[in-house]
């Protein structure tokens, strides 16, 4: 898979790129819009990521030149701005997916492969993590024998969680995803419910599955 | 009225000073006129006490006091001119009197013989009779037949009648005229204070969303003129400070976003790395905690400067404010619970308003944050809301620590802390009250709080309800 990143923010290319090299893509960073374009016209890519902001050409118009040139190219976008006619606009221009700085590498990373799988994958009905278990058809949770009782919130997070074990997921994600945008910044709902969380589903056992990572987030693994 | 207003200080003055100015010219045509009237008497009196003199003089001695009398009646006709004449030779024999007047304001038999047994000379006395004061002229003479006292007099009466009207007219034509004078003042003040009123008005409805209105300006051509000129220049100015202290804040939490993306993904990287030690990755930790912080600030920010710009008045729809209280609330129970406050959302009553349902949530949200934080463990947090007076009301009081009142002005500015230290600890930025009130001045929502230190505090926050802002979108 062959990626290209149009950001005019050297070390933020970098950094993205380092991050996507080492989930096996391959990678190249163009500086600012007419290099992204002279990119775009000489290679084929299999996603744009693109900063809206760029010198020399802007992002949009250089979205409008890739689109004209191959119109199934998906592209994200990043942006600083995040007010909503902004991303009303990017939409039109034809973006597939946003993000808005600052954000979480794996947050972006979930959005690349999103984008790069294009048809959605069969989601899996029952989720593992060693002996714990959530059927997203009954939304019932057990650890080994036992049945676990979870609030619905308590139940978001378990499940936000466990899509993707083994990954961290950051504060704002979680809050994203399983609330929305009115608490960010204001309190530690996220740690509340985690803690909560853990009550029911760690403490009883020998093993336990939510792991903190200090200064990131949360993360389900064995 | 208003006793403090200009106009009406300034009507009494024109008053206290027209009763003065009144008064003064009043005291003066009294005295004036009296001198005037009674110098007239005294002339009348003594040309007539001259013509007695001269039938006196030119008797012939042998003539005898009747023949002297009928010469007094015939010449100066005291009765008819309503003058009482009194002749005596010397020593004390009466020789004529005169009867009683036409008009009969004296009575000719009761005057008093003069208090000067014989003068020197001609001399005026006024003598108080039983009728009324007299004006007596007393002139001593001497001629062929003897020495005589001529007294001529007549009665005060018809200067003070004039005396009198005089008074009735003064009392009655001056508060007349000073009550015109002071209520015409006032009028006048009040309509040259008009064009005033009209700027303040004006200026009341300048908020900071709208600073591009302007006052209207007055052609007078004076001082008010290049008041309303030099307000509204400053209001440009103002304006002008204000657009570009926004865009300063707007393009500062912009700009810092890149570089907080990549501290932040470099740092996260290096914590996922495996082969990092443990005391390594709790350095990074502690340091990606406090990016955490600047990324709220700097969310917070951006959220302030997009408000600013009057972003939350775009997607305006019917808000149930008791629905959304009800659910911020079960959302934010688990907070309280943790922190071993109790969470009350209780007399929701259903409020429909107009607003940006968004935006409304954070208002609770950032309340509810607040309340919870600041009230310790086993205290109360209660939401409520009713419709009251027309006006959807939403309140939030808790049982907390309070805020003392000198911070009470400031607990809606941006970044203050009513206590440093602590708060801090809470991890709050100083921004979330801040984005409360923007969200309710850009909903036309009035903020009211109530906090007694130890005690508690209380947040009441008044919506105007969808029919009062008809025609307002």
């Amino acid at each position: 898979m062959r990626l290209l990143i149009v950001e005019d923010d050297r070390k933020l290319a970098e950094f993205v790129a380092r991050g996507l090299r080492a989930e096996h893509f391959s990678v190249d960073i163009a500086g600012d819009g007419i290099e992204g374009q002279q990119y775009l016209d000489s290679y084929q890519y299999d996603l744009l990521i693109l900063d809206l902001m760029l010198p020399k050409l802007s992002g949009s118009e250089l979205l409008r030149h890739a689109r004209r040139g191959d119109s199934t190219l998906p592209v994200l976008v990043l942006t600083a701005r995040d007010a909503t006619e902004d991303k009303v606009t990017q939409f039109e221009a034809g973006a597939d997916d946003y993000l808005t700085k600052p954000f979480d590498f794996a947050e972006l990373l979930v959005r690349v492969k999103a984008l790069l799988r294009r048809t959605p994958v069969a989601r899996t009905d029952v989720l593992r993590v060693a002996d714990l278990e959530l059927n997203r058809l009954t939304q019932q949770v057990r650890r080994g024998s036992q049945r676990i009782e979870l609030t619905a919130k308590e139940y978001a997070l378990l499940e936000y969680l466990m899509s993707s074990a083994g990954r961290v997921f950051s504060r704002t994600m979680i809050l994203e995803h399983v609330w929305d945008q009115s608490f960010e910044g204001v309190t530690n709902i996220v740690d509340v419910y985690v803690r909560y969380l853990r009550r029911k589903i760690d403490e009883p056992f020998p093993v336990e599955l939510i792991h903190t990572v200090r200064g990131v987030g949360y993360c389900i693994r064995e | 009225m208003n006793h403090r207003s200009l106009a009406f200080r300034l009507a009494v003055w024109y008053a206290l000073l027209l009763s003065a100015t009144f008064a003064l010219v009043g005291i003066g045509m009294f005295y004036g006129l009296d001198q005037y009237l009674r110098a007239n008497l005294r002339d009348s009196l003594r040309r007539r006490s001259l013509q007695v003199e001269q039938i006196l003089q030119q008797a012939p001695a042998a003539l005898s006091d009747s023949a002297i009398a009928e010469a007094i009646n015939t010449r100066v006709s005291p009765e008819f001119n309503n003058r009482f004449v009194r002749v005596t030779r010397a020593p004390a024999t009466p020789v004529y009197r005169s009867g009683e007047p036409a008009d009969r304001s004296f009575d000719s038999a009761a005057v008093p013989p003069p208090d000067v047994p014989w003068p020197a000379s001609a001399l005026v006395r006024q003598i108080d009779t039983a009728a009324g004061p007299l004006l007596v002229s007393i002139t001593p003479m001497a001629s062929a037949s003897g020495r005589y006292l001529i007294e001529l007099g007549t009665a005060l009466g018809p200067v003070e009648a004039v005396q009198r009207r005089l008074l009735g007219l003064l009392g009655l034509l001056l508060p007349v005229l000073v009550a015109c004078a002071a209520g015409g003042g006032y009028l006048l003040v009040n309509w040259s204070w008009r064009p005033v009123e009209r700027m303040s008005q004006t200026a009341e409805q300048i908020s900071v969303q709208d600073l591009d209105a302007r006052l209207p300006v007055v052609a007078t051509g004076d001082a008010l003129q290049r008041l309303s000129i030099s307000l509204n220049l400053m209001l440009a100015r103002l304006r002008d400070s204000m657009h570009t202290s926004r865009r300063f804040l707007a393009d500062a939490s912009h700009e810092l976003r890149t570089p907080l993306t990549v501290i932040k993904g470099e740092l996260q990287q290096l914590v996922a790395d495996p082969g990092a030690r443990s005391e390594e990755r709790e350095r990074i930790g502690s340091v990606l905690e406090e990016v955490a912080r600047l990324e709220h600030l700097v969310a917070g920010l951006l959220v302030l400067s997009r408000l600013d710009a009057g972003d939350a008045r775009r997607e305006w729809c019917d808000v149930n404010l008791g629905e959304l209280a009800a659910s911020t609330a079960e959302q934010m129970h688990l907070v309280a619970d943790d922190r071993g406050v109790r969470l009350q959302a209780s007399a929701l009553a259903p409020v429909t308003i107009r607003g940006d349902a968004g935006r409304l949530k954070q208002v609770i949200v950032n309340l509810l944050d607040n309340a919870i934080k600041f009230t310790p463990r086993g205290g109360t947090v209660t939401v409520r809301t009713e419709a009251l007076d027309g006006n959807g009301m939403l309140e939030v009081r808790d049982s907390g620590i309070g805020i003392p009142a000198d911070s009470l002005p400031h607990v809606f500015d941006r970044f203050y802390r009513v206590d440093a230290a602590r708060s801090r600890d809470e991890g709050g930025a100083g921004l979330g009250l801040s984005i409360v009130r923007s969200i309710c001045s850009a909903h036309g929502v009035e903020i009211e709080i109530d906090s007694i230190v130890g005690s508690g505090t209380r947040f009441r926050l008044s919506f105007p309800l969808p029919a009062v802002r008809q025609g307002s979108t």
